[in-house]
């Protein structure tokens, strides 16, 4: 397969070549993305979880009494609760800084800056297309996608917006920065931008768990890698510029080497 | 020294103080002595009074590890029972005041200016009596003035006197009550005396003569005021402006200023031709009555009525309400009394009203003071002055002969005529010499012709730029004073002042430093004590008292005997006149060339356009001595000036804006805002004294409101004994554009 | 159980502000603010018939306290006893609880970025000690205790001789700092100190009003979607991929 060439558009497979390319399997995420991945999830989700345990007044309220009840007595007391929300908001944002200082040659440009938020042309028209699906009022292609397809980018948009939020209201709320009353703006943009991330976030989840055909998808953020159809299919761009430089790599290293075993 | 004891020691002290013979002591209240900050922390409870004022209110300082936490009453205390105001309880940011002053220092630049240098102490004290020396060689001792006021002052008044000066006045007297004093004396035989014996709790119905207690805040005398009240008292207030007593009262009679006497003798007048007075005490106790009733003919409420504002039916219906409530009337002497330049008259006048209603010596009027045995320390004979008092006490002025009858103004006037000799050093112990002697700007003129002016104080006050040596004192929460001991109490008592804590920096107790002094003047025979607890025990072992016990309890009090029924012979006369009774009629005055019994004089009026200037307390200061603590500062920051709204009205004032007073004389004030109120009369403008401080060093205070010192630079002084009246003052209110 | 009441007796109350100073003393209030103060009624009638007096002002620890419900986290809650207390561990010093106290008791420290109030002097309590206010008064103007019980003072006073609640025809939240005084004294106080409605802080304001909506829509519609898309997957059921 190696020694065919590489498409620069998707064609269609046969279905010899198609259990082929599924045989294989790429390299999609470095093992940082995918321990930050986790990380964030485990710890969103003990923030969201002991969050809502702390709202308690009839007006803000959003979980029902036996839930406050619940989580309050497994920390011990409401205080320990938000103690321990807090020391796992700082200890996240501590995290995410070291991650920006040290990775952002790495990681923060290309990876975030193009691959995970830049919308193109292909990503309008997938979107444009991907809602036309659903409703079931077109029978057009979806474009090639990068990386990650427009509507990862969209939540990625999101989160990258939503998250420096919930983190700078929370600092503000943690260490009563400014002024009282920009506490109290703080608390109301932390709880709305917690309820935004939250409503994109159960779309994600839905997607890389539940949906069947993102299936590879929901393993690629454990192993690391994905199967070549997949990403043939689903993100051809990514996928071809992988090919590419994974021939680069394997001529180069033919090169240099002798009685190298062919593969196939 | 102090004894620094624990809540359980506390605890077992007081019970067994109560076993002390002769003494009875309250049994502390453990509920309301905390044991700790916090619960869990171990404090030290030391016990002392306070100086934030001169009530001398029993504290209890909760120390931990040498640092004052908090201040609380004393329970254990038989006056104040554990009460302290807002003054006392803001003792701590005296304590910590980072502006206060901390070594010694001595004057580098000219007078006024403010540069002064930091020296050590030796170098202080070895200048200060190497002055002194040269002075007394050069001039003779009388040529330096002590001014010394508080509790502490006794040492340095002990030290200059042996010295050899005769010259000492502190301000209490001849600016402060004085004249009531000297009137009291003459007609009951015996000063008034602090705190004030004057029965609240018990009386029927409280008479204030521009006393304004609630802004005068004495916390024990508020106790009684507020008790007296409760039980159904009836209070009648004459005051040119509407009080907080006022607004308690059940009548308030917002008199003409200076027209008290016309009252006074009118009332004297109802109860004697309506004979309402109190026939059998006055048969029994008095003299002069028949010509008192003379003299009061024609004093008739008619008569009073244009002269003081107030109409002849209320002046007769309170005549009779006193008359109704006798002998429980608590006719309060006043305490600050020097208004007009007749207060010892008027003084008297309200003397002899309270000997008419039969008050004097009876439940719920005025109490008679318990004398208690205390221990004199025995010294060497002090030097006599051939050349006497240069400030006309005992001589300009015939009531003023007592030691403790010094006139501060007279001391001002000596030394700047050098008659009737010249006064070349004043030595200033605790007295803001500034802001408390009025007509200040005498006071500048006089301290500029000084060859040497040394002040012993706590505070960068504005005399100390002035001062050619600033001693530093410890506060009263760091130092050892002689003990307070109240005979003018219905419980007599003695209460303890020792220190809470080490002095900071450099500051040293005023008794440490007059022993220095009298080391290097050769004077230690007059403080022949070694150490505090030697003069403590030396002062109060004759009272039978344990020094020990004394300090873990802060007070000890004795019974007392009040009331005319409690004495016996051994107590000694009743009323100590030259008589042997209340002198209606007073000889002493007639032979001295004085009306012998008061005589209305009608006051100076303001002149068109200006109103007189008038002043008084506030309850969260006192005068400029708390201008800088930054607690009380926070209540309030600063002095407004009153005016009747009629008056803003046609001066086009409003609320808050800032005016600068000028008075009769051209002097001027600094900006101050005005409260535009109906509580106070057209014809005066009031203001809280104690603002306006003019020493940048003072940070907090500096700048805040005006002084009302540099306003009074006319006084009328009492013939009688010197007392400098000073609300004879009428001032201007202008805007920033110059003119109002 | 308890139920701790204060009674201002306002004839015994000079506004010497001692109170004022003991508190502040005892809990460090910082300057500019104040747990409890003694604030001027402001003068009524003309001259020469006029009256004013002084007026305690502090937590009344309510009954049906509406601070309370306003606060976030929690933080403010009432006792057993009936004082309301402040977790300061909990309180984020929005000031949503100041904004709440009709009688404008509160205030946030600004050094600690939290909420403050009279709590009755609660640790000095525990330790059988009372109030520091109590205890300074110089007109012994401040009675503390229990109204339910029999023998107490505030009992006596409050049931049988009419100390009255400072409460106005908006707000009736049953105040425990009753006052005693003149009709003229407790009307003028009345006057100047009645409680004011409860306000809610904007942003209270705004979750409350429609952003708690907008959010708990997005969420739901978001799972709602969800739902309808997982439910329509196994319908269809899974594919191994698309052609």
């Amino acid at each position: 397969m190696n020694q065919q060439p590489i498409p620069s558009h998707p064609v269609p497979l046969t279905a010899e070549a198609a259990t082929a390319l599924e045989q294989l399997t790429i390299k999609k995420h470095d093992v940082a993305i995918v321990l930050l991945h986790w990380f964030n999830a485990s710890v969103w989700l003990m923030e969201l979880l002991s969050g809502l345990a702390l709202i308690v007044a009839p007006a803000y309220r959003v979980m029902p009494q036996w839930y406050l009840i619940m989580i309050a007595s497994a920390f011990g007391s409401r205080a320990n609760l938000l103690r321990v929300h807090v020391a796992l908001g700082l200890t996240w944002i501590v995290v995410f800084t070291v991650y920006g200082v040290f990775g952002y040659r790495n990681y923060l440009r290309k990876e975030v800056l193009v691959n995970e938020i830049g919308l193109d042309h292909d990503d309008w028209q997938w979107l444009r297309i991907r809602l036309l699906l659903i409703l079931n009022r077109t029978k057009e292609a979806l474009p090639e996608q990068g990386s990650y397809n427009a509507g990862q980018k969209l939540f990625a948009l999101l989160v990258y917006t939503a998250l420096p939020v919930i983190a700078i209201t929370g600092i503000i709320m943690t260490f009563h920065l400014i002024g009282t009353a920009v506490v109290a703006w703080a608390m109301l943009l932390h709880f709305v931008a917690v309820g935004i991330v939250v409503s994109g976030l159960m779309v994600h989840a839905y997607m890389g768990a539940v949906f069947p055909e993102e299936r590879p998808a929901f393993f690629s953020m454990i192993t690391g890698r994905v199967n070549e159809l997949f990403a043939y299919k689903h993100h051809f761009k990514w996928w071809k510029q992988a090919k590419i430089e994974q021939r680069h790599w394997q001529q180069e290293f033919h090169s240099t080497t002798p009685s190298e075993p062919k593969s196939d | 020294m102090n004894s620094k004891i624990s809540r359980r020691d506390f605890l077992k002290a007081s019970t067994a103080g109560a076993a002390i013979a002769g003494a009875s002591s309250a049994v502390a209240d453990p509920t309301s002595r905390p044991p700790g900050r916090r619960g869990s922390e171990r404090v030290e409870m030391i016990a002392t009074n306070c100086e934030m004022c001169f009530w001398r209110c029993g504290v209890l300082a909760e120390v931990k590890d040498g640092k004052v936490l908090k201040l609380q009453g004393n329970p254990n205390h038989p006056m104040t029972k554990g009460k302290l105001c807002a003054r006392g309880n803001a003792g701590t940011q005296l304590l910590y005041d980072p502006d206060r002053l901390k070594y010694p220092q001595m004057r580098i630049g000219s007078r006024g200016a403010g540069k002064l240098k930091r020296v050590s102490w030796d170098e202080a004290l070895d200048q200060f009596a190497g002055r002194l020396k040269e002075i007394k060689q050069k001039y003779g001792p009388e040529a330096v003035a002590v001014f010394p006021h508080g509790v502490g002052s006794g040492f340095f008044a002990t030290l200059m006197k042996a010295y050899g000066t005769p010259n000492a006045a502190e301000t209490a007297f001849a600016q402060c009550f004085g004249p009531r004093d000297v009137a009291y004396l003459l007609t009951f035989g015996r000063p008034v005396g602090s705190p004030e014996p004057v029965d609240l709790e018990e009386s029927k119905l409280i008479v204030l003569i521009g006393s304004h207690i609630g802004e005068n805040i004495f916390t024990s005398q508020v106790t009684a005021f507020s008790e007296g009240l409760s039980r159904g008292a009836k209070l009648l207030v004459v005051d040119p402006r509407f009080s907080t007593a006022a607004s308690k009262a059940n009548w308030w009679l917002p008199i003409k200023p200076g027209s008290d006497i016309a009252l006074l003798l009118a009332w004297s007048n109802v109860l004697i031709t309506e004979n309402l007075y109190d026939k059998e005490y006055l048969d029994q106790y008095a003299i002069g009555f028949k010509e008192l009733t003379d003299h009061v003919q024609g004093f008739t409420p008619e008569w009073a009525e244009s002269l003081t504002d107030i109409s002849a039916s209320q002046i007769r219906e309170t005549a009779r309400a006193m008359a109704e409530a006798k002998p429980a009337v608590a006719l309060h002497p006043g305490r600050h009394v020097t208004w007009y330049g007749n207060d010892t008259q008027r003084a008297r006048a309200m003397a002899i009203l309270t000997a008419l209603l039969g008050a004097y010596g009876r439940k719920g009027g005025i109490f008679l003071p318990t004398k208690l045995k205390q221990g004199k320390i025995p010294l060497p004979p002090m030097p006599e002055s051939e050349k006497g008092r240069a400030d006309g006490g005992g001589d300009k002025y015939p009531l003023a002969a007592e030691e403790a009858q010094g006139l501060t103004q007279g001391l001002v006037e000596a030394t700047l005529t050098a008659k009737p000799y010249p006064i070349k050093a004043w030595v200033v112990y605790g007295q803001n010499v500034l802001e408390s002697i009025p007509q200040k700007q005498r006071t500048l003129e006089a301290i500029k012709q000084l060859e040497l002016l040394v002040v012993v104080d706590v505070l960068p006050n504005e005399q100390t730029d002035y001062a050619d040596i600033v001693l530093p004192e410890a506060t009263y929460l760091e130092r050892y004073d002689p003990p307070m001991i109240s005979t003018t109490s219905k419980r007599p008592f003695v209460s303890v002042r020792q220190p809470a804590c080490e002095p900071m920096y450099e500051t040293k107790p005023g008794w440490w430093i007059a022993k220095q002094m009298a080391k290097r003047l050769n004077l230690d025979a007059y403080f022949p004590w070694s150490d505090p607890d030697d003069h403590l025990r030396r002062v109060v072992s004759p009272l039978g008292v344990n020094t020990s016990e004394l300090m873990s309890l802060g007070a000890v009090s004795f019974p007392g005997k009040p009331y005319i029924e409690d004495r016996a012979e051994e107590d000694g006369p009743l009323f100590p006149t030259q008589s042997g009774k209340i002198e209606l009629y007073s000889a002493v005055l007639n032979d001295l060339h004085f009306d012998p019994m008061p005589v209305y004089h009608a006051p100076e009026q303001p002149p068109p356009g200006h109103l007189r200037l008038i002043y008084g307390r506030a309850p969260m200061h006192t005068m400029t001595r708390s201008e800088n603590n930054a607690w009380l500062d926070d209540l309030m920051p600063e002095n407004q000036v009153w005016v009747s709204t009629k008056n803003a009205s046609s001066l086009r004032l409003t609320e808050g804006d800032v005016v600068t007073l000028e008075n009769q004389d051209g002097f001027r004030s600094d900006p101050i805002h005005v409260r535009v109120t109906e509580r106070i009369r057209d014809d005066c403008a009031y203001m809280v004294h104690g603002f306006g401080a003019v020493a940048p060093k003072e940070r907090k205070a500096y700048r805040r409101g005006t002084g009302d010192t540099k306003l009074i630079t006319r006084v009328a002084v009492d013939p009688i004994m010197g007392g400098t009246g000073m609300r004879v003052n009428f001032v201007r209110l202008l805007t920033s554009e110059g003119k109002v | 159980m308890a139920r701790y009441a204060m009674v201002i007796k306002t004839e015994r109350c000079v506004g010497c502000q001692s109170c004022t100073i003991a508190c502040k003393s005892e809990w460090n209030v910082p300057n500019g603010f104040a747990r409890t103060r003694v604030p001027e009624t402001g003068t009524r009638g003309t001259f020469p018939n006029l009256n004013t007096c002084f007026h305690v002002k502090q937590c009344n620890h309510c009954d049906r306290p509406t601070c309370v419900p306003a606060c976030p986290s929690g933080a403010t809650y009432q006792g057993e006893d009936g004082t309301v207390h402040i977790d300061r561990a909990l309180c984020i010093g929005c000031g949503a609880c100041v904004a709440a106290c009709p009688y404008g008791a509160r205030y946030i420290d600004p050094a600690a970025g939290k909420a403050d109030k009279c709590d009755f002097c609660a640790p000095r309590r525990e330790q059988g000690l009372a109030p520091a206010c109590v205890l300074t008064c110089p007109g012994e103007a401040k009675v503390f205790g229990n109204l339910e019980d029999p023998a107490s003072d505030v009992y006596r006073l409050v049931y049988r001789e009419g100390a009255r609640r400072m409460v106005s025809n908006a707000v009736a939240i049953g105040p425990n700092v009753y006052y005693t005084g003149t009709p003229e004294h407790l009307e003028v106080q009345a006057a100047s100190f009645a409680p004011v409605p409860p306000r809610t802080i904007a942003p209270g304001y705004i979750w409350g009003a429609f952003a708690k909506k907008l959010v708990l829509i997005a969420v739901s519609a978001s799972f709602a979607g969800q739902a309808i898309a997982f439910f329509r997957q196994l319908a269809v059921g899974e594919k191994r991929f698309e052609d």
